[in-house]
């Protein structure tokens, strides 16, 4: 099946460049050219035609074709191998639990964080190590840009049209994460959400910058983990009481004293699940008075439950550092972890 | 070297919505407001219901709340729709 997508010529790479510019078709950064050779390839890696419907948005009624998503997805810099988990971070966004449309259009301003596990990441040479919420790898970086420049094309969430974040965050650029399952006793994210080992899996989660935290100062799990459930009542005071997914990343050098202790996933999500919540009249402690009214005793906890917590192993290997990574606004979105190329007997389309 | 690249965008645009026949006046009519809920809603929605009332002989205003401001209009509150002459769904940011 031939590609549908009306084709422009420009005489150089510069020429290309503007082309995509003048029209509002990129994030601000180059992009590479998507040619149809380039586009192709990424289908067949995917064994899909150009027309496979991937989803329909359904607020406005937007189509959404295995095509375009690959147009986008060169255009970030994807090599084919990275394409099916554009695909599927994108079908696990199209569901209802999702609310993509609320979460890339609120003023909030939150980005899509994508989680890899499994086998995929070594064959893409994902990195959960140094610098893993930044620039750590091609990978990431390409799909989590792919992520958004389908956004900006396919869905018009470009500011100031659908987009109408009050700030955003530098994640709105590229915000993917591979999870450092080697260097763990810990099972995967996408084993706590039900994915065999042997799967890949892809996590979505409408997203807000995340939030640093450090203690090298004790190597008992409570004290580390306090350190982390305070930085989530302060979210809680200074951002959104409405509970929900918070991703908490655990690097290695904190991790190792979490796992000498045998504190698994779980024990880590149930302590903090009874650690980070707070009373609303913290409130007027922040300035936010005016909210609290009768309701000062009231508790607030961070997660609905344990398992909102999405516990992630990532990051260098020296530091005492963390991170915890707010929902957008509780539990409007909900995470979706979703398996790579889950078809077992599916057969390459006829051409 | 010269290109030749794809448009990344739908090109195909969604399924238009069609507007309703427009009032010819709002003397006497049902006017529904469905709200995001948001806090700026409610000094809007009470002005607008009052200009409504007071200068344009509105009847009837049904004021609406969604239930998730993020997300489409509840299912009963669509439903609705039906028994008014004219909607104004507005965001409150």
């Amino acid at each position: 099946m031939q590609l549908s997508s009306r084709t422009y010529d420009a005489d150089n790479i510069a020429a290309v460049q503007e082309l995509y510019h003048s029209n509002g078709w990129t994030d601000g950064l180059p992009i590479v050219p998507p040619t149809a050779d380039a586009v192709q390839a990424c289908l067949d890696w995917a064994m899909m035609p150009p027309d496979q419907l991937i989803g329909i948005e359904p607020v406005r009624g937007l189509s959404l074709t295995a095509e375009k998503l690959a147009i986008n997805a060169v255009m970030a810099g994807c090599l084919p191998m990275h394409f099916p988990v554009v695909l599927t971070a994108w079908t696990a966004m199209m569901q209802d639990d999702f609310l993509m449309h609320g979460a890339t259009a609120s003023t909030g301003g939150c980005a899509v964080l994508v989680v890899l596990n499994g086998p995929i990441r070594l064959e893409l040479g994902a990195s959960g190590g140094f610098n893993a919420l930044g620039n750590s790898d091609r990978a990431t970086a390409v799909i989590g840009r792919a992520i958004r420049l389908c956004l900006i094309n396919l869905m018009d969430v470009r500011p100031g049209a659908i987009d109408r974040s009050t700030l955003g965050h530098p994640g709105k650029f590229s915000y993917c994460v591979a999870e450092d399952e080697e260097d763990t006793t810990w099972l995967s994210l996408a084993e706590q959400r039900g994915i065999p080992k042997e799967a890949s899996a892809v996590t979505v989660m409408a997203a807000g910058a995340p939030r640093q935290i450090m203690n090298e100062w004790t190597t008992k799990p409570e004290e580390i983990l306090e350190t982390f459930a305070a930085e989530m009542r302060a979210n809680l005071r200074h951002y959104s009481i409405h509970p929900g997914n918070y991703a908490l990343i655990i690097p290695k050098q904190l991790r190792e004293h979490l796992q000498a202790a045998k504190w698994s996933k779980t024990d880590i999500a149930n302590f903090i699940h009874d650690r980070a919540r707070i009373h609303r009249r913290e409130w007027a402690e922040v300035g936010k008075g005016a909210v609290v009214r009768d309701r000062g005793d009231s508790v607030y906890s961070a997660m609905e439950s344990p398992d909102q917590l999405l516990v992630v192993a990532a990051g260098g290997p020296a530091g005492g550092f963390g991170a915890i990574i707010p929902p957008w606004l509780g539990n409007k979105s909900h995470a979706v972890t979703m398996a790579i190329g889950a078809c077992v007997d599916c057969e390459p389309p006829k051409k | 070297m010269t290109f030749r690249v794809l448009d990344p965008t739908p090109e195909k645009a969604p399924p238009a919505g069609q507007l309703a026949p427009r009032l010819a006046t709002l003397e006497g009519k049902t006017i529904g407001f469905i709200s995001n809920g948001k806090e700026g809603t409610k000094g809007f929605f009470a002005h607008l219901d009052r200009v409504l009332r007071e200068e344009h002989g509105v009847a009837k205003v049904v004021m609406r709340t969604k239930s998730n401001y993020s997300a489409p209009a509840d299912a009963h509150i669509v439903a609705e729709i039906r028994n008014w002459d004219a909607v104004i769904s507005g965001i409150g940011d």
